[in-house]
């Protein structure tokens, strides 16, 4: 039983209520225990560094400050909250000048650099890994072809050692493939959804996650998986931003475990694309399993 | 051939360059111009300056066709550019950086960008916690444009996907010291 300081971030808690719903679901049945950090604030998010660096540094670091007391890594779901986290505690080790600055303005409390903050597919290779992940399945998803969509702010992170390769990341889907999906091989991995443009200038969202769906049911996808709540989000927003087109549903990592678990999904009603075509797909269950 | 006279006006014109490579950090000089950064940004569409020009622009000096620009504005912070540069610049966070000084100039060329992060930021130092409809509805009262995208607000409220309630911390009162004392040391440097 591993214990992780478990950060949601402000979109696990509102819009993607049913990732989180879905993550503690899936944890429970893998034997990890989640704590949540006590009293979190915002992260910044894409918004703070660009105006205010400094702002963008207190806020995460009055975070991971809190988490550092607890002594277990950081599981920070939210694809946002991980890379602005991540960079803010790089930084606070390698840059004493921003270490003490930082500390002056959340006094009392300190932030060190002293944790390690981890994103959703490192918990998944790190604390359950593919054999115990092979060996749990409970249904069969041979019959679901997937694409793994990791989106930007996972992968890139400049001048900072990354936990996958930035331009064709293989760790969402080698779990993929693990929970017994096809997973299919696609150009738009690591492609932009548009961001929060969704709000300042829709066209822009309209017109790249439009490519990305376009791209994903060309290779004939039968749904896009990710772990950030803001790309599935504009993904799933497709239909009310005015595309006309097919789309194919948009899941989350953790949801594609719970079909492999329990054979249901406990957020279809928040999904704004259907996922009927997905839990209609002939998942048929599996004979032996192993129960942790 | 380059004109001597052209490049000793750029020469002389060092101080902006100098300006924004000490406030981001980054060695913007030693770009050669690849195009790297162009040709994989997803907003190039968009963009009436692209990313390689506007680190040649900064070079030159052309202070007022970077921090006057549209392009500023558009980059998504999705830092493609950045991780390619052969040289390691990251190229999203001169952007950054050039949004700041341009709003600090006041020659930002897109306003709504900045009044949408004013209004989360706002959020955050009052409740600690981003509360989505607050700022949503703030935003549209400031743009005169309630109305559209109804349908998509009902549908997301119906699917449980916006929260009604905020949800503030319980140390709102340090967050809002912390908030307040940074502003004021940016406005006294």
């Amino acid at each position: 039983m591993v214990t992780l300081t478990y950060y949601p971030g402000c979109s696990l808690k509102t819009s993607s209520k049913f990732y989180e719903t879905s993550i503690r679901e899936v944890f429970s049945f893998y034997g990890i225990d989640i704590k949540e950090l006590d009293d979190w604030s915002c992260c910044g998010a894409s918004v703070a560094h660009t105006v205010d660096e400094t702002l963008a540094h207190v806020l995460a670091a009055r975070n991971i400050a809190i988490a550092e007391a607890d002594g277990n890594h950081v599981f920070v779901p939210c694809s946002a909250c991980y890379s602005k986290s991540k960079i803010t505690n790089d930084k606070i080790i390698k840059d004493k000048g921003l270490r003490d600055k930082v500390n002056e303005y959340i006094y009392p409390l300190r932030c060190l650099g002293t944790t390690e903050i981890k994103n959703i597919i490192e918990i998944f290779s790190e604390h359950v890994g593919i054999e115990k992940i092979a060996k749990g399945l409970s249904f069969d998803l041979s019959s679901i072809k997937v694409v793994p969509y990791y989106g930007c702010m996972l992968t890139r992170i400049p001048k900072t050692d990354v936990f996958d390769d930035c331009e064709d990341p293989l760790g969402m889907d080698t779990l993929l493939w693990a929970a017994g999906t096809e997973v299919l091989w696609w150009p738009f991995k690591i492609e932009c959804c548009g961001a929060s443009e969704t709000i300042t200038n829709k066209n822009v969202t309209s017109s790249l996650s439009g490519k990305i769906m376009d791209m994903a049911c060309a290779v004939g996808a039968d749904a896009i998986i990710t772990t950030c709540p803001l790309c599935q989000m504009n993904l799933d927003l497709l239909p009310h931003l005015g595309r006309k087109t097919d789309n194919i549903p948009v899941l989350f990592l953790t949801e594609v475990f719970e079909l492999a678990i329990k054979g249901k999904l406990i957020g279809t009603g928040s999904h704004i694309i259907p996922v009927d075509r997905v839990i209609k797909k002939p998942i048929r269950r599996l004979k032996t399993q192993t129960q942790y | 051939m380059i004109n001597p006279k052209e490049a000793s006006k750029y020469m002389d014109n060092l101080e902006f360059l100098h300006e924004i490579e000490n406030a981001s950090d980054e060695n913007i000089s030693s770009c050669y111009q690849c195009y790297k950064c162009s040709i994989g940004c997803p907003v190039a569409a968009e963009m009436d300056v692209l990313p390689h020009r506007i680190i040649r622009h900064i070079i030159n000096g052309n202070q007022e066709k970077v921090l006057g620009s549209k392009s500023i504005w558009m980059c998504l912070q999705c830092k493609a550019c950045s991780v390619r540069c052969p040289n390691d610049i990251d190229i999203a966070h001169v952007i950054d950086t050039l949004r700041k000084i341009s709003v600090k100039l006041n020659m930002y060329a897109e306003k709504d960008i900045r009044l949408f992060d004013n209004l989360f930021l706002e959020s955050i130092k009052a409740r600690g916690r981003l509360y989505e409809l607050e700022v949503l509805m703030k935003y549209k009262i400031a743009k005169k444009d309630i109305l559209s995208d109804t349908k998509m607000g009902i549908d997301m409220i119906f699917k449980g996907r916006m929260g009604i309630l905020p949800h503030n911390i319980k140390d709102r009162k340090t967050l809002k010291t912390i908030f307040k004392k940074i502003e004021d040391d940016r406005t006294n440097e």
